[in-house]
């Protein structure tokens, strides 16, 4: 048996989103378990089904290091954070005086 | 409804029963079927033979849910006219899925006898049974063209087959009055008229069968029950008997 990862959306509708996975012998009986498994009671008619094998990945090592770099969020809110922080400082450095 | 002649009724009544009991058989397998992904693609193929039951029955008797039940749960064993193939309860699931794929051969067929009924509501449904049956065979293929690959798993199908032609054949077994639905053109042929072409497809799948030594289970026109009926048909009423007054 081969693991089958499976994504779904409605037409026209949204971005397809991962639905859950399955078990299956080959491709034809994953296709026929995902319309069984996710889509009986209509929850999309548009189905990706892909063999877990088939997806390119790497460790979480690989990706984490991005993590730690609050320069490439583009909310603002780290900037915002770093402005707030040196307005008070100047504040405490008036009152001070 | 429209007033169906004693033949109409009767052969509406032998393919709905037909379905019905196929439909509680596939059902019988939710829990217990060999994984979790085949137990819900199985027991949904049952409900689609239930849901296209009701819908017959409702043919003959109407929309009200009271007369649907009064035909479809509490009428006697010799009121039944389906066959024996979907009466028997199989206990191994090789043998239930070549029943499966049997059955669902033999059902295209009988629908395209109703595709040009004169009574419309049966010309309908033979539009709206093949668009979830399409479904069902591909269900049926992909998981055989999947086992018959393997020696043992070909061997115990290949034995199931030979177990149950027999009773498959009794699938295109008639009723009574049933030349006379044909002349009112509720059901364009008999049902022995998808025999061969059913033959012919089972060849194609299993390889070749020697048809001229494999007799019908004879049932005198649908009109005598397999071993295994009684005991299906209080499965089927279990819960119904526990309260027949009681409103869902």
């Amino acid at each position: 048996m081969t693991i089958y990862e499976v994504f779904l959306k409605k037409d026209g509708r949204d971005e397809f989103r991962h639905a859950g996975a399955l078990d299956a012998a080959d491709d034809e009986l994953a296709i026929i378990a995902a319309r069984e498994c996710y889509v009986r009671r209509g929850e999309g008619d548009r189905v990706w089904v892909v063999a877990r094998d088939a997806i390119i990945t790497a460790d979480p090592g690989f990706f984490a290091p991005n993590a730690d770099k609050p320069h490439r969020h583009h909310s603002g809110e780290a900037v915002a954070a770093r402005r707030k922080q040196i307005r008070e400082q100047l504040k405490i450095a008036e009152e001070d005086q | 409804m429209s007033i169906l002649s004693p033949a109409a009724r009767e052969v509406i009544i032998a393919f709905a029963d037909d379905e019905h009991l196929m439909g509680q058989q596939h059902t019988e397998w939710i829990g217990v079927a060999p994984f979790l992904e085949e137990d819900l693609a199985f027991a949904s193929i049952g409900q689609d033979e239930l849901g296209h039951a009701a819908l017959l029955f409702e043919v003959i008797v109407g929309s009200d849910d009271a007369p649907i039940d009064a035909i479809a749960f509490f009428r006697d064993a010799d009121d039944w006219r389906s066959c024996t193939l979907v009466e028997c309860t199989l206990q191994d699931w090789g043998d239930t899925l070549v029943r499966h794929w049997l059955y669902d051969a033999a059902e295209e067929l009988r629908w395209q006898l109703f595709a040009d009924s004169s009574v419309q509501a049966l010309a309908d449904l033979a539009v709206r049974a093949e668009s979830e049956e399409r479904f069902h065979r591909r269900h049926a293929d992909a998981l055989l063209d999947a086992l018959l690959t393997v020696d043992d798993a070909a061997g115990r199908l290949q034995s199931a087959l030979g177990r149950l032609l027999p009773m498959a054949l009794a699938m295109f077994e008639g009723v009574d009055g049933e030349t006379d639905a044909v002349a009112e053109g509720v059901i364009s042929a008999p049902f022995a008229s998808c025999a061969e072409a059913w033959k012919q497809r089972v060849t194609d799948r299993f390889g070749a069968q020697d048809w001229a030594s494999i007799a019908a289970e004879p049932s005198a026109n649908r009109t005598t029950r397999h071993g295994d009926f009684a005991s299906m048909l209080d499965r089927i009423r279990e819960v119904l008997d526990l309260d027949r007054s009681a409103v869902w």
